[in-house]
């Protein structure tokens, strides 16, 4: 099958190419599901995109789309499910939602934003089999899943027992492979733990209550094990005190305890808050973005919040159990997870009134526009955390048009607009930055080399948009998108549903500790070892997983 | 020869209560299935199996072959008016063939066994709840506080996987309070090494609301409530609030205020957090209801008892409920792939993907027995805590489809 694109202009920051500054058009050709340099052969169809910018398909390397906790946050808030019901036409019949849409909708409002990858960044490996259930129901998007660890009780009994680290590289090897895992991630590195023995928040050198270990060992630790497993993603970090005044200190300390290593800080807009001013909540976006630019190692995504009505879903559950006196609607759920994780659901709605709120707002722009480097900084609202995917087209405008900005600025708490700087930052992302942050940094981050640009090779995943000088109105509605060569989306609607594939990652490792696996299943999870794992044959209805080697990467 | 021919099959995964327990003996000998060694009564009888014949396809009581049966069940399908996709007995594999069913033909599904699931959610939906997970329950708790009838006579192996003879972090004696009914024998052979206490009440709702005053170190008005003397009550409210980890377990199906005690249950542990740590742990889940149930929430955004109509889903826990529906409905899809559970009085159309032992009361107009997941056939279960899933695999030849295979070529026409 040999698709064509005709005259488009071509955005491909991963390759150097710029149609939209050059005002050159080229043809796209796709052969079976890839990307082909262009031939003069018979195509089987061709789309004439007639000047519209083409790039590759959006990749979200950090967005709740599946797991316990989101199923949990469906359950709770019954009410965001009844406020969207299904949207009309023959691919939406399965599901609504805007916070914590269905996995149908969920496909399909990406799709229609022009995104075709998305990463599950918690997945509990308790969980995981149920979370790969999900995803594999989840239509148009291939996806993945960040393993949740560090506050489980076996790593935890490994650092308190000074184990070394081969044999901390082994589990989490065999933790990765058991899960089908792409990525770890640590969420409040030890906190999680620390809370199941009734303490209530956790520094980065606070000294875990029952095994003495503290977030800065977990986190150095974890870090050494996935450099030397080859990962190709770094440590996905959702820091200690998300969310407290004073945190930036935490953020800070924890960007200089990576000692020069690859580190991926996630939703820092939550963890960039100093206590000045005489609400003892200030923004220390400018402090953090400083140092975020002086180190070369660190990567981060923002989780900017976006004003509405959404609901918070975390494996912090010592952080979300702090926050549901806070929960709008007030309700909330929390559970102690399997000697493994834990979770914490809380509905919230962001106030443009709130003084907090606002400034939480222009914290996460300030960030977005002082850090220089767009391929360390990724655009995220941490769905559904700091708002839904489908505000991602005002988030991009917001980014794009300063007047834009400002305006909306201007409509904020009053208290808050004078205490950021924002209105005078003069900075606007350029369309070629949006697209190295949402298509090509990802993937290069992620590892994923047939992703995120539009070479000979690679994946036939592509999103056509009609430029409009209304940055919203543009990112809002693809023109079209084709999912593996396939289209997908047509004038902003999604015309044929894709089954996607599920990135794993396997590290090579010691075998040796599978005996070990056995006997801490039976002995303290009460659970085989084996029946804990998930076959290939469980993914995506049978078809399995695209798996990545992992070769390693400059640390 | 008979017995050279028997295989023996270790470490089976049984998915009928809900408990998950996953290291069962399984001897299989030709198409009979029997289980040796330790398991509890339920799984004893649910995975036995005969060397017997199928049973066979039916249309209207008569013998059919598949395809007869399929096309008849399509013809009824396409022709109702609301159906009622009831039972839903079935794995992960199953429940997604079905809401595929729902969507094409239009109905309301829901589950024979979720009453006492709507009675936590009449909780959990509300105020949500702190809870916590088996592994957490086995290794953490060190006060646990039944209420209700003891639960062992369901779940036959509960005790025994809550409280092992070793946990990580609970000290010992762990402390058992059935606030209830007494524990039985087998509750306390389980619970041997643990200081087991019994408060009789016949109205744990009104205990459990002064417990919560207690524990907040309100004292209320009284002398006694629910039969239970103030001082006992203060006693436990202390237990509870010294306990490291406390859980309060109790199986809504089958208390009469399965709802109340769900929210007072949710209250107290709320309570206790405030100060220390504790989780509620609801005791339900049979024929992977909790697995169907989480299906229906990421395919429909709503959970069981939920009626799909035009490419719309609309939930309603009151007026989707089995026996609710039935009152409209004029065909039932009766679903029971775990066991022979007999559909519910209904006087219009029935179409059974049932067990092959089902007994009906009367002859359904299409019949197609079904195989068991975890016996006949690999599959995917939850576990009662709803985070654990697990996969069950089959023990001998299947020569009846599986829910999902027969669903999904009744929907493909």
């Amino acid at each position: 099958m040999r698709l064509r694109l005709k005259g488009g202009r071509v955005l491909d920051p991963a390759n150097g190419e710029n149609g939209v500054a050059t005002g050159s058009a080229r043809d796209i050709e796709i052969l079976d599901g890839r990307i082909v340099a262009p031939t003069d052969q018979r195509a089987d169809a061709e789309y004439d995109v007639g000047g519209d910018v083409v790039m590759a398909g959006g990749i979200d390397l950090h967005s709740h789309i599946a797991g316990g906790k989101m199923n949990l946050a469906r359950l709770l808030m019954q009410e965001d499910r009844r406020a969207y019901p299904e949207m009309p036409g023959n691919f939406c019949g399965c599901g609504g939602g805007r916070a914590v849409p269905t996995a149908h909708a969920t496909g399909c409002r990406y799709a229609e934003l022009g995104y075709t990858t998305v990463f599950e960044p918690a997945m509990v490996g308790s969980n995981a089999r149920g979370a790969h259930l999900e995803m594999a129901d989840i239509p148009n998007l291939d996806t993945g899943a960040y393993l949740v660890l560090g506050n489980d009780d076996f790593f935890q009994r490994l650092l308190a027992a000074g184990a070394g680290q081969e044999q901390v590289n082994a589990y989490v090897g065999w933790m990765i492979e058991a899960t089908q895992a792409f990525a770890i991630k640590i969420v409040n590195p030890g906190g999680i733990n620390a809370f199941k023995f009734n303490a209530r928040k956790m520094d980065l050198d606070e000294a875990n209550p029952h095994y003495g270990t503290t977030p800065r060992k977990v986190l150095t630790t974890l870090i050494r094990a996935v450099t030397e497993l080859g990962l190709p993603h770094p440590i996905h970090l959702h820091g200690c005190n998300l969310g407290v005044p004073g945190n930036d200190e935490t953020t800070l300390a924890t960007i200089a305890a990576a000692e020069g290593r690859r580190l991926h800080l996630t939703h820092l807009q939550f963890h960039s808050y100093g206590t000045e001013g005489d609400k003892r909540f200030s923004s220390s976006a400018a402090r953090i973005a400083e140092l975020v630019n002086a180190n070369p190692n660190i990567s981060v995504d923002v989780g900017q919040v976006m004003f509405g009505q959404t609901v918070t879903a975390s494996a912090d559950y010592m952080s979300q159990y702090r926050n549901r006196g806070i929960a709008s609607p007030k309700k909330s759920i929390g559970m102690d997870i399997e000697l493994d994780a834990a979770c914490g659901v809380v509905p919230f709605e962001y106030r443009d009134k709130s003084f907090v709120n606002a400034l939480q707002w222009a914290i996460g722009l300030e960030l977005f526009l002082l850090v220089e480097d767009p391929w360390r900084i990724f655009l995220t609202t941490d769905h559904p955390n700091g708002g839904p995917f489908t505000t991602y087209p005002h988030l991009i405008r917001l980014l794009m048009d300063r007047d834009f900005r400002n305006a909306q600025l201007a409509t904020l708490n009053k208290a808050a607009q004078a205490h950021t700087m924002l209105s005078q930052i003069t900075r606007e992302y350029s369309l070629e930055e949006i697209a190295i942050l949402t298509r090509a940094a990802p993937a290069r981050i992620l590892g994923l080399k047939d992703k995120g640009h539009l070479g000979a090779g690679a994946v036939a995943d592509i999103a056509v948009h009609t430029e409009d000088a209304d940055r919203e109105a543009m990112f809002s509605k693809a023109r079209f998108v084709f999912k593996n060569g396939r289209l997908i989306v047509k004038d902003g609607v999604v015309v044929e549903l894709a089954q996607g594939t599920t990135h794993v990652a396997r590290p090579a490792f010691d075998r040796g500790i599978e005996t070990e696996m056995d006997r801490w299943f039976d002995a303290a999870v009460g659970l085989k070892a084996k029946h804990f794992r998930v076959a290939d044959g469980e993914l995506r209805n049978g078809a399995g997983p695209t798996i990545l080697k992992c070769e390693g990467v400059a640390p | 020869m008979a017995e050279a021919s028997t295989q023996t099959i270790h470490d089976v995964v049984c998915g009928f209560c809900g408990l998950g327990c996953d290291d069962l003996t399984v001897e299989v000998e030709g198409r009979a299935v029997r289980v040796r060694g330790e398991a509890c009564p339920e799984a004893v009888r649910l995975f036995t199996r005969l060397d017997v014949d199928d049973r066979p396809v039916s249309v209207a009581g008569d013998p059919a072959s598949l395809d007869e049966a399929i096309e008849a069940a399509r013809r009824i399908l396409s022709e109702a008016r609301a159906p009622l996709i009831g039972g839903l007995g079935t794995d992960m594999a199953g429940a997604g063939a079905l809401v595929d069913l729902a969507v094409r033909f239009g109905g309301v599904l829901d589950h024979y066994a979720s009453d006492g699931l709507f009675r936590n959610y009449a909780a959990a939906q509300r105020t949500g709840w702190l809870a916590a997970t088996l592994a957490e329950v086995r290794n953490r708790c060190d006060v646990l506080l039944v209420v209700g009838e003891d639960p062992s006579a369901i779940w036959g192996r509960l005790f025994e996987r809550f409280f092992p003879a070793d946990p990580l972090f609970a000290g010992k004696p762990r402390k058992v309070v059935f606030l209830g009914g007494a524990p039985g024998e087998k509750a306390k052979v389980q619970l041997g090494g643990a200081d087991v206490s019994h408060i009789a009440t016949s109205d744990p709702v009104a205990v459990l609301e002064a417990l919560g005053g207690f524990t907040a170190g309100r004292v209320p008005p009284g002398t006694s409530f629910g039969g239970v003397a103030v001082e006992a009550l203060a006693a436990l409210a202390d237990k509870l609030r010294t306990a490291h980890y406390a859980v309060v377990t109790w199986n809504a199906a089958t208390l009469d205020d399965g709802d109340l005690v769900a929210e007072r249950a949710t209250a107290l542990v709320d309570t206790l957090n405030v100060t220390t740590r504790a989780g509620v742990f609801p005791l339900g889940g049979r024929d992977n209801l909790i697995g169907v149930n989480q299906l229906m929430l990421w395919r429909l955004g709503y959970p069981l008892r939920t009626a799909v109509r035009g490419q719309q889903s609309v939930h309603d826990g009151a007026l989707y409920a089995t026996q609710a529906a039935l009152g409209d409905a004029d065909v039932l899809v009766w679903v029971s792939a775990f066991r022979p559970e007999p559909p519910p009085e209904f006087a219009g159309k029935l179409i059974a993907l049932a067990h092959p032992e089902t007994v009906f009361e009367r002859e359904p107009d299409v019949l197609i027995p079904v195989g068991t997941p975890g016996v006949d056939h690999a599959g995917t279960v939850f576990r009662m805590d709803s985070i654990v899933s697990l996969p069950l695999g089959a023990l001998r030849v299947a020569t009846l489809p599986s829910v999902a295979e027969a669903v999904r070529r009744i929907a493909e026409g």
